[in-house]
C-alpha cells in the first residue's frame, strides 16, 4: 500500500488531510466525531470547513454507533455530494452489514478509519476522560490494551479496518504524539490525495508489530470467554445473567445491526392477554413482570448475533450494567463460525440466512 | 379514619410480609404483584405471586426503584381487566402512575387494589449495584430516622411520598412511627374489609402519624422550592438548555423507563422522524456549518415533555436510567409542576379526574389567546 | 393429553408435505404416541426461530420442524432457508447451554406416513429417557 506521514499527531494528520480535501473541492463535508465542548464529544456532519478545528475522531469514546446515523443519513437516498466519513473499524463493518439489510448506501462516501486501541464506556465523559488519556495513547504504542475500556475492545481482533479508503496506523506506532503514518488501501483513497502528496513509500500494513498486538487482544479474549462458561448457563443461568434487566430495551436501540424501526418484542403481536398471563401464573405459582425478560434476549440474539460486530454498544447503554456484548459477542461468534462468516469483511458477500447451498448442515437434519 | 398498629421486631418488611401472607391464606385476594429479589441478587424485579410460597422471599419497600411498578402492572392488564383479584404493593409514585395510566386505557384497575408504604426514598439504582450489602443495611436506619443524603436526587424534593390521600384501600404507616412499629391504615371501606377478613380491626388513633407526614411534606415542599430555583437558571434559554443536554447521547432511555410514555413505537423513532432524505441532513448542515449526530436531541426532550409532563408523577425513573446522569427527572420535574398548576391538576390524585388536554372548558385560558398584542 | 408422563411436542409442520404425511398416517390408522401438537404453516421456512423459542420458554418438552425434503420445496427453495435457520438456533442452545436434543428438524414428505410416526416415536421415547423440560417451572421468564 502507498503510505505517506504527516508530522502532527494523528487528530491534526486527519484535520490537515479533511481541510486539504475540502480545498481541492473533493470532498462538501465531513461526518467525524466532534469536540461539542469543554468535556462533550460526539458526532457531526460538518460543511463549514472552519468547524474542522473541532474534530476529535481518535478520542477513545463512542457515544453511539456511527453506522446508526450514516444509516440514519442514507436510508432514503444516497448522497449527492462526497462526504468523508470518519469512523471506527467496528463502525465501518456495521455500516457494512447494513448496507446488506438494505439500511444504508454507500455512494459518495469516503471511508476514513485507523487501526483502532479501542475505546472507554461511555460514562467516563461526564468526567475522568482527560485524566485518561495519557495512559491511553501510551498504551497505543505497545498494543497494551487498559483495563478500564469496553470489554468488548479489549477482547477485540478485528481492529484493522479494512475496507476503509485510508488508513491511520496507530495501534503499535512509537511516534504517534507528533507523527502520523497514513496508508491509501484503496483506488479511492490514492486518488484523493495524489495529487497533494507526490512522494510515497510502499508499507505492508500486516506488519509483525501488528500481529503482535493482535495476539494481545486473542489473549484477553481466551481468558475472559474462558471464564465465562455459557455453555453451562441453562435457563437458570440465563435468568441470573439477565437478573437484573429493566426491559427497557437500550441495547436493542443502541445496536447499530439491530435495525427494525418497532422491534418485534414492542409490537402488538407479542401482547398478552390477561388471560394468557393467568394461566401462566396458575402453571408456574408466580410470574415475574414485565415477561419475555429471557425471550426477548435470546429472540434478539438469534436474529442479530449473525451480524454481530462486537461493538460494545449494548453493554455501554444498559442502565443496569449488564454484560450484554460479552455474551451476544460470543455467541454471535460461534454461529458466524458455523458459517465462516465475519460481518463487514467484504460487501458483497451474503448474510448467511439470507442464502444457501443444495447440500449442506447434514448434521443437523434429523 | 383509624389504623392498627402491629409491634415487630424483625422490620418493615416482615411484618408486612406477613399481611400479605394472610390475605393469600384466607383467599381475600388472588394473587399478590411485589417487588422480590432478582436472581442475580442485587436487585429487585416485580412478580405476581399466587402460591404463598413465594412471598416468603420477596421485598415489599426494596432500596431501589429499578422498574416503575406502573409498567408492570401495564403488561398484566392493558388489554383487558384481570379476572383474579390483585393486591399490588407498590410506592406512591408507582400508584400515581397507574392510575394516570388508567386515564390513559393502558391500565385496566377493575380487580386491582394497592396497597402501598410510606417511602422514604430509593437509592440510585446503578449504586447500589455495586454496594448491595452496605445500602441494604443503610436502607434499614433510613426507615427508622426519615433522613439520608445519598438518595436519588428524585426522592430528596418528592412531597407526595405518602398514600394517605389517594384513592386506594390499604397504607403502610411507618413515619413518625417508633423503631418497631408499623401502623396499617385502611384508606377505604374495601380496605376496610379485607382488614377484617385477616382479622385486623382498626380502631387506634392515626394523628401522630398524620402530624408526621405534614411536617416531612414541608421539610420536602422546602428542598423542592429551592431545587427549582436553582434549576430555572440553569434551564432558562436554548443555550442554557443545550447545555444542560450536552452530554445527552440520544439513546431515549429515559423515555423507555417513563411509566406515562407507553406508546408502542414513539414519534421520535418513528417513520415521520427516521425516513427523511440524505438532502435534508445536508441542508440543515450547510444552513449552521455542520449539524450533531443524532438529531433532534432537544426536540426529543422538549417534544417528549410536551406530550407528557401533565402526568409527569415525578418518579425519576428517567434519571435513573440515564447512562450519563443527566439530571432529565429534575428539569422535567420542575415544568410538570409548572404546567400541571396552570391547571390546578395532580396527576394519580383522582381516578375520574380527566388529564387536563383530554378534556376543556369553554371559557378559559383567555390570557394565552393573542398574547402578543394583535387584534 | 390428559397424561402427565406423555411429552409435550409442538410440531411445526409444512402444508404440503409434512403436515399432509401426519394426516397419511393417520388415515392409514398407524400408531404413535399422542404427544404432538401440530401447527400448520404453509412452508417450514415460516418458521421464525422465535416461534421454536416462545414454545421452548413456554414449557414444550419438544420443538418438531418438519418440511419437505430439500430440492422438493413447493416454494422451490424455502427448505434451504429453514435449514440454516434451525442450525443458527441449534448452535445458540448448544452455545448457552439450553438442551439441544428438544428441537428437531426432519424432513418428511407427503407420502411418508410412516416415517412421519418413526420420528415421532423416537423423538418422544428420547424425551421421555430425558425428562420433563424445566422452564416449565421457571418464574423469572
Amino acid at each position: 500500500m502507498k503510505s505517506f506521514k504527516i508530522l502532527k499527531a494523528p487528530d491534526e494528520a486527519l484535520k490537515e488531510i479533511l481541510l486539504s480535501l475540502f480545498e481541492l473541492n473533493k470532498i462538501k463535508g465531513v461526518f467525524a466525531l466532534s469536540r461539542i465542548n469543554s468535556d462533550n464529544y460526539g458526532y457531526a456532519l460538518i460543511t463549514d470547513k472552519t468547524l474542522i478545528r473541532d474534530i476529535a475522531p481518535t478520542i477513545p469514546l463512542m457515544p453511539a454507533n456511527a453506522a446508526k446515523s450514516i444509516s440514519r443519513l442514507t436510508m432514503v437516498e444516497s448522497l449527492k455530494s462526497p462526504i468523508a466519513v470518519v469512523l471506527r473499524p467496528c463502525e465501518l463493518r456495521a455500516l457494512f452489514e447494513l448496507v446488506k439489510l438494505e439500511q444504508a448506501r454507500l455512494d459518495n462516501m469516503i471511508f476514513i478509519s485507523f487501526t483502532c486501541g479501542g475505546v472507554f464506556p461511555t460514562r467516563i465523559m461526564k468526567d475522568g476522560l482527560h485524566d485518561k488519556l495519557e495512559k491511553y495513547w501510551e498504551n497505543i504504542k505497545t498494543g497494551e490494551n487498559l483495563e478500564d475500556l469496553r470489554e468488548s475492545c479489549r477482547i477485540c481482533e478485528h481492529f484493522v479496518p479494512d475496507n476503509a479508503d485510508i488508513i491511520l496506523n496507530l495501534v503499535g506506532e512509537n511516534n504517534i504524539s507528533h507523527e502520523t503514518t497514513v496508508l491509501l488501501k484503496s483506488e479511492k483513497g490514492e486518488k484523493l490525495l495524489t495529487d497533494k502528496i507526490n512522494k510515497f513509500v510502499e508499507i505492508d500494513l500486516e506488519s509483525e508489530k501488528l500481529r503482535s498486538c493482535i495476539n494481545k487482544r486473542t489473549e484477553v479474549k481466551s481468558k475472559i470467554y474462558g471464564a465465562f462458561e455459557t455453555e453451562k448457563f441453562g435457563v437458570d443461568g440465563l435468568t441470573r445473567f439477565f437478573g437484573r434487566c429493566i426491559n427497557c430495551h437500550a441495547c436493542s436501540k443502541a445496536c447499530p445491526v439491530c435495525y427494525c424501526k418497532l422491534c418485534f418484542f414492542e409490537s402488538a403481536e407479542n401482547e398478552y392477554n390477561p388471560s394468557t398471563l393467568e394461566t401462566m401464573l396458575n402453571n408456574r405459582g408466580a410470574l415475574r413482570l414485565p415477561v419475555d425478560t429471557i425471550f426477548y434476549h435470546l429472540g434478539r440474539l438469534i436474529h442479530v448475533g449473525i451480524t454481530c460486530v462486537g461493538c460494545g454498544m449494548c453493554s455501554d447503554a444498559c442502565p443496569t450494567d449488564i454484560p450484554v456484548s460479552r455474551i451476544f459477542s460470543k455467541a454471535g461468534e460461534r454461529v458466524q463460525q458455523l458459517f465462516e462468516y465475519v460481518p463487514g469483511r467484504n460487501i458483497d458477500e451474503k448474510i448467511p440466512i439470507a442464502t444457501f447451498q443444495d447440500t449442506e448442515l447434514t448434521e443437523v437434519e434429523h | 379514619m383509624k389504623g392498627h398498629i402491629i409491634t415487630s421486631t424483625e422490620g418493615l418488611n416482615k411484618a408486612v410480609k406477613r399481611i400479605l401472607m394472610s390475605f393469600i391464606e384466607q383467599g381475600v385476594f388472588d394473587a399478590i404483584l411485589v417487588p422480590t429479589r432478582a436472581p442475580s441478587g442485587e436487585s429487585f424485579v416485580y412478580l405476581l405471586i399466587k402460591d404463598k410460597k413465594f412471598i416468603e422471599s420477596c421485598s415489599p419497600l426494596p432500596p431501589i426503584m429499578p422498574i416503575q411498578g406502573a409498567r408492570a402492572l401495564k403488561d398484566l392488564t392493558r388489554l383487558g381487566k384481570t379476572d383474579l383479584r390483585v393486591l399490588c404493593v407498590m410506592r406512591a409514585c408507582e400508584i400515581r402512575a397507574s392510575i394516570e395510566l388508567s386515564k390513559l386505557k393502558q391500565i385496566n384497575l377493575e380487580n386491582i387494589s394497592f396497597i402501598s408504604i410510606d417511602c422514604p426514598g430509593a437509592f440510585v439504582t446503578r449504586d447500589y449495584i455495586n454496594n448491595s450489602a452496605e445500602l441494604d443495611k443503610s436502607y434499614g436506619e433510613i426507615l427508622n430516622v426519615w433522613k439520608a443524603d445519598n438518595l436519588r436526587p428524585s426522592c430528596n424534593t418528592c412531597v407526595s411520598f405518602s398514600c394517605k390521600d389517594l384513592p386506594i384501600d390499604l397504607h403502610i404507616g411507618k413515619i413518625g412511627m417508633k423503631e418497631n412499629e408499623i401502623i396499617v391504615v385502611p384508606l377505604s371501606k374495601k380496605g376496610e374489609e379485607f382488614l377484617s377478613s385477616i382479622q385486623i380491626e382498626c380502631a387506634q388513633d392515626i394523628s401522630e402519624w398524620q402530624t408526621a407526614i405534614e411536617d416531612m411534606q414541608q421539610r420536602k415542599t422546602e428542598n423542592r422550592n429551592k431545587a427549582f430555583l436553582e434549576l430555572k437558571n440553569k434551564v432558562t434559554g436554548i443555550d442554557n438548555l443545550n447545555n444542560f443536554f450536552s452530554n445527552c447521547i440520544n439513546c431515549h432511555n429515559c423515555m423507555r423507563v417513563c411509566p406515562i410514555c407507553y406508546c408502542r413505537q414513539c414519534f421520535f423513532e418513528s417513520t415521520d422522524q427516521v425516513r427523511l432524505e440524505a438532502e435534508n441532513y445536508i441542508i440543515r448542515a450547510e444552513n449552521k456549518g455542520g449539524i450533531r449526530f443524532p438529531t433532534e436531541m432537544i426536540l426529543f426532550h422538549l417534544g417528549r415533555m410536551s406530550h407528557m409532563a401533565l402526568s409527569c408523577v415525578g418518579c425519576g425513573a428517567c434519571e435513573d436510567a440515564c447512562p450519563m446522569d443527566i439530571p432529565v427527572a429534575q428539569v422535567f420535574k420542575f415544568m410538570a409542576n409548572e404546567l400541571q398548576q396552570m391547571f390546578d391538576y395532580v396527576p394519580g390524585e383522582k381516578i375520574d379526574e380527566p388529564i387536563p388536554i383530554l378534556t376543556y372548558k369553554e371559557d378559559e385560558l383567555r390570557e394565552y389567546e393573542d398574547a402578543q398584542g394583535s387584534k | 393429553m390428559a397424561d402427565n408422563s406423555t411429552p409435550r411436542i409442538i410440531g411445526f409442520l409444512c402444508k404440503w408435505c409434512s403436515y399432509a404425511g401426519a394426516d397419511l398416517a393417520g388415515v392409514s390408522r398407524l400408531k404413535m404416541p399422542a404427544s404432538m401438537i401440530p401447527i400448520r404453516f404453509m412452508c417450514s421456512s415460516r418458521v421464525d426461530p422465535l416461534f421454536v423459542l416462545k414454545v421452548f420458554l413456554g414449557g414444550a418438552d419438544g420443538v418438531l420442524i418438519a418440511g419437505c425434503h430439500p430440492g422438493d420445496c413447493h416454494y422451490q427453495t424455502g427448505n434451504y432457508y429453514t435449514r440454516r435457520r434451525f442450525a443458527l438456533t441449534q448452535k445458540i442452545f448448544e452455545e448457552l447451554g439450553l438442551e439441544t436434543n428438544r428441537i428437531r428438524l426432519s424432513w418428511i414428505s407427503a407420502s411418508e406416513g410412516q416415517r412421519f410416526v418413526n420420528v415421532i416415536t423416537e423423538f418422544t421415547e428420547n424425551l421421555k429417557k430425558i425428562g420433563t423440560n424445566p422452564v416449565k417451572e421457571e418464574i423469572f421468564l
